[in-house]
């Protein structure tokens, strides 16, 4: 142990130009990251804002009861589990898709406008993104009711009924962000060894067969990477467009844990009760990304670290 | 049978054209090799042949067939790359047989011929690991065996030893000229290597700047190279070139290198040539360092002495030009030091107009 810090101790004095540039990410992180959980305590006692943390008294695991014998909580987490679900299944193949297509297309100017409209929705504000699918599904003017008018149908109260809500969502969620998620694909298609390529058109193999048989089999250790990320992330839940699209009447599909905790802790003022529920979502995701890490290494040698 | 022609080829991309029409005739089972410093077109041609580029102008037949709008799939031809080109997702066996499962060969027929080339090549003992486990040798292996084992009618070769060390690279030329004896298959081959060239090829194609410089036997373009760019190319160490002017008479023309008269060859070509520029090439073999009956002497300084073991390497000046003499050790190089004289055979100097760079060739020679 001596040893391994005198050996550390040496390396940071002979290269310490590059500590000295790693420095800034760790004050942030100890700053932002690390500083915070100092707060996490309150999970764990009756809070109050007059008496601070430090002279709140411990209530134990009270919060964490509290929070499963209530109904809303575990509707919540009910929901967002299934959200996610639901998201992972249609939303993490499609920036592989669109970005295998991309890479499809031969035409350089074609390709271009292609990826730039499908990446224009990422930098569009998720206020403005939940404005335009409110309005494109409004039963009076939206598109959506117009065009299935066309074919007789009445007009649907899309964001008032429940069982549109996840549809809404997920899909919203897809045409926001998937342009965007391919970079990292397409990233990794420009680095597969083009005389792969080149080898099995000698070789005899179709365009399509080169994207399944080489393609994708290249960029599997992206794909899992990203999968694994993807999985760390699965109780996150980009709560602001559900804040956004939900209201009270879809609230049963739509009210996932981090609207809940936005509720309890801001709205309502129960700091406390809301820190045990964002604690329980983090140790989840924790549990989760450990698992989907050791799983890959097992299972594709490929591992986030 | 499977030869290839190239009739006046040449390459465009935009405006620049790359290859300048080039014509080979590539007979059924020759081994040709491409050679040519760095963008000289070798392997642009190689890729022209593959498929890989389109070509710009001319014809192209393989085994008498018009193949330029021949997708590279029904060109019969195989083709090993220089980084090898092999899956790193499967393994040697799969490699191997990824050309046959794309052509929808029954399976059985497929392990039969992995296990054949597998065989041939030396790979049985790995046919279940993964490139990034394998050494290099074994990787350009694999690549070979995935060529072979379509049973092409003709094989293809970019650079594909430049990644191997010196040892492995000797190692494996001598398994792919093996190869080639054993399959009979009309190969072209393209390196910048000159000895990877002299050792394996039927045929050496000399190129420069997209065009064709030479094209000859191995000692052919030793004996006789066309120009000093070949001279220069073919031989390692290259012919020593020396700038000079001829002078004397028809009967006796000489040129002087650094203060020394040195007999030239009588050539037609330099009947009543004297005051003409020339450059005089000697090949670091051909200079003695012992006393010959009839040879020029001419005098020099040595800079430093280069051992390979059964010979080295004299590096000296002539005048103010490097001149390399490749000498035999016979087990001993002390007695290299005291050398002060090299002597040169007049009929073992080549001749080049200085302006061309063309050779003024004995009239016997081509």
């Amino acid at each position: 142990m001596q040893k391994k810090l005198a050996w550390f101790l040496q390396h940071m004095r002979r290269e310490w130009q590059i500590y000295v540039l790693l420095a800034p990410t760790i004050i942030w992180f100890i700053l932002f990251l690390y500083k915070p959980m100092y707060g996490l305590q309150i999970a764990f006692k009756d809070y109050s804002i007059f008496r601070g943390i430090a002279g709140s008294p411990w209530v134990g695991f009270e919060h964490f009861q509290t929070l499963f014998e209530s109904d809303t909580f575990v509707r919540a987490l009910k929901n967002t589990v299934i959200i996610s679900a639901l998201s992972m299944m249609f939303g993490f193949p499609m920036p592989i898709i669109l970005a295998l297509m991309f890479n499809e297309i031969l035409n350089q100017t074609y390709k271009k406008t292609a990826q730039t409209l499908v990446y224009l929705p990422h930098f569009i504000s998720t206020v403005i993104i939940a404005g335009i699918v409110v309005t494109a599904f409004s039963p009076s003017a939206g598109i959506v009711n117009t065009i299935i008018g066309w074919f007789g149908i009445e007009p649907i109260y899309f964001l008032t009924k429940p069982e549109w809500f996840r549809p809404i969502f997920i899909g919203s969620g897809i045409w926001q962000e998937a342009g965007f998620s391919s970079i990292v694909f397409l990233a990794a298609i420009a680095g597969v060894n083009p005389s792969l390529y080149e080898s099995a058109v000698v070789d005899g193999a179709s365009r399509w067969q080169m994207m399944w048989k080489i393609t994708l089999p290249s960029i599997m250790p992206t794909i899992i990477i990203m999968l694994i990320i993807r999985i760390g992330n699965i109780l996150e839940i980009g709560f602001e467009l559900v804040i956004l699209l939900y209201q009270p009447a879809t609230y049963q599909t739509a009210d996932v844990i981090n609207t809940f905790i936005y509720r309890q802790g801001l709205q309502g003022g129960q700091y406390d009760v809301a820190a045990a529920a964002g604690l329980f979502n983090a140790v989840v995701a924790f549990v989760l990304v450990m698992t989907a890490n050791t799983i890959s290494r097992r299972v594709s040698r490929t591992s986030l670290w | 049978m499977s030869g290839v022609v190239l009739d006046k080829i040449v390459k465009r991309y935009g405006a620049a054209q790359v290859v300048h029409g080039i014509d080979l005739q590539i007979e059924p089972q020759e081994f040709v090799v491409l050679v040519g410093p760095s963008g000289c077109g070798k392997s642009t041609t190689l890729r022209m042949i593959a498929g890989l580029e389109e070509i710009s102008d001319g014809n192209l037949t393989i085994a008498d067939r018009h193949v330029n709008n021949v997708a590279p799939k029904d060109r019969d031809v195989a083709m090993v790359f220089q980084n090898y080109a092999l899956y790193p997702h499967l393994n040697v066996a799969e490699n191997i047989a990824f050309g046959l499962r794309i052509r929808k060969v029954k399976k059985p027929e497929i392990a039969k011929s992995v296990s054949e080339v597998a065989e041939i090549l030396g790979l049985t003992d790995y046919l279940d690991r993964r490139p990034a486990d394998l050494s290099g040798g074994q990787r350009q292996r694999v690549a070979m065996g995935r060529a072979i084992v379509r049973h092409p009618e003709v094989f293809l070769f970019d650079e594909p030893l430049s990644n191997l060390d010196a040892k492995l690279r000797t190692q494996m030329r001598a398994e792919i000229k093996r190869l080639h004896k054993r399959l009979g298959v009309t190969s072209i081959y393209v390196t910048h290597d000159q000895v990877e060239a002299m050792t394996l090829a039927d045929r050496i194609v000399v190129m420069r700047d997209g065009r064709i410089e030479q094209i000859g036997r191995p000692m052919d373009l030793f004996n006789n190279p066309v120009n000093t760019f070949v001279a220069g190319f073919i031989g390692s160490p290259p012919m020593n070139q020396l700038t000079a002017v001829v002078e004397g008479g028809d009967d006796a023309p000489f040129a002087t290198l650094g203060e020394t008269k040195v007999k030239l060859p009588k050539l037609p070509q330099l009947q009543g040539q004297a005051g003409r520029k020339v450059v005089v090439g000697i090949r670091p073999e051909h200079a003695l360092i012992t006393p010959v009956d009839g040879a020029s002497a001419i005098p020099l300084d040595l800079d430093l002495v280069e051992t390979l073991g059964s010979e080295a390497l004299l590096h000296t000046h002539v005048g103010d030009t490097p001149f390399v003499i490749k000498t035999e050790t016979h087990g001993d190089i002390d007695h290299l030091y005291d050398v002060d004289k090299v002597y040169i055979n007049a009929e073992k100097i080549k001749v080049f107009d200085a302006e061309t760079g063309d050779v003024f060739a004995h009239p016997t020679q081509g």
